[in-house]
């Protein structure tokens, strides 16, 4: 699931280098209100997660958004 | 005859149709809970219900024909069911939209159109499309819903001019945010800053399914017998700014 993940929210950050699970993903450039909608579907969508916001609130890296599917699903 | 009768605006529009004194064909996709509708409906045994997927149509259409037979000729529809989500454009694919224009519109039409072969050509009949708030203004990630229900509202006006002359009335009904299943599962629905934001573009405050039930009722009725191809927003204010 990993790197498939990492693949995907590459793409879906519009990211133009690859995204690591040691990434904060709010130090992005291009991160904002529509990157966290984004990524809050796509997670609904892919995974039948919904991340709750104050459980978002608490995520810092990459590898956290990860480590909460892997728990949650 | 009530789609979507299974929760949310559907269910209370069956229920509250039961209480104004119709007989009711309630369509939904779980029988269990269609029957949960029908044990809260006044006078339970003399409706008809139907556990079905809108979405095959020859099955659809022989649903219609056998009701007919059994409670024709018709004279409301209140087409309620659809699905809702909240994706932005880069996770609109084709699959995707397809289905949702598949649930929110095809359904509908095809619906309609085995309806009003047997609908009263002596007394009318009145048809409500469900549409929404989100078919008139936009809201970020809500593109394939707006789309979906902004094609029910136009389609309103040109159906209704096209069935006055068989004294079929048509309209749609847009509902703002309502305390449904449907919402509580949406995204802005699982966290309470997101919610409360939802709630202050509401200056009445969230809607309940018997606000939207009882516009549908109205429109059903001989109250509405002049009103044709029309939109009543129902969204307790959201759309006054």
């Amino acid at each position: 699931m990993d790197s498939k993940f990492l693949d995907q929210l590459t793409e879906l950050l519009e990211m133009e280098t690859p995204v690591k699970p040691a990434d904060k993903f709010r130090d992005y450039e291009n991160w904002d209100s529509l990157a966290y909608l984004s990524l809050i579907s796509f997670v609904d969508e892919e995974y039948g997660i919904v991340i709750p916001r104050d459980d978002f609130g608490k995520m810092n890296t990459v590898q956290d958004i990860i480590d909460f599917i892997k728990n949650n699903s | 005859m009530v789609t979507g009768a299974s929760s949310g605006i559907g269910r209370q529009t069956a229920i509250s149709c039961s209480k104004a004194g119709a007989r009711v064909i309630l369509l939904g996709r779980d029988a269990s809970r269609l029957e949960e509708t029908l044990s809260a409906m006044d006078n339970p045994e003399i409706h008809l219900m139907y556990a079905l997927d809108l979405v095959q149509f020859e099955e659809v259409s022989a649903m219609v024909e056998e009701a007919a037979h059994k409670m024709g000729p018709f004279h409301g529809l209140v087409n309620a069911a659809g699905i809702s989500t909240t994706l932005p454009l880069k996770l609109l694919s084709a699959e995707k939209m397809d289905h949702f224009f598949k649930t929110n519109v095809h359904t509908t039409i095809q619906l309609t159109r085995f309806f009003t072969r047997h609908s009263d050509k002596q007394s009318g009949a009145s048809i409500v499309f469900l549409a929404s708030v989100m078919g008139m203004a936009g809201e970020m990630g809500k593109t394939i819903y707006s789309l979906t229900k902004g094609a029910l509202i136009s389609g309103v006006r040109s159906l209704a001019l096209e069935l006055a002359p068989r004294n079929i009335r048509v309209n749609a009904v847009s509902p703002g945010v309502v305390l449904t299943p449907m919402s509580q599962n949406a995204i802005y629905s699982q966290d309470e800053e997101s919610l409360n934001r939802v709630k202050s573009l509401h200056p009445l405050g969230l809607g309940k399914p018997e606000d939207v039930a009882n516009a549908c009722i109205f429109l059903l009725s001989d109250a509405a017998g002049w009103i044709t191809g029309t939109n009543l927003v129902v969204d307790g204010g959201y759309t006054a700014r």
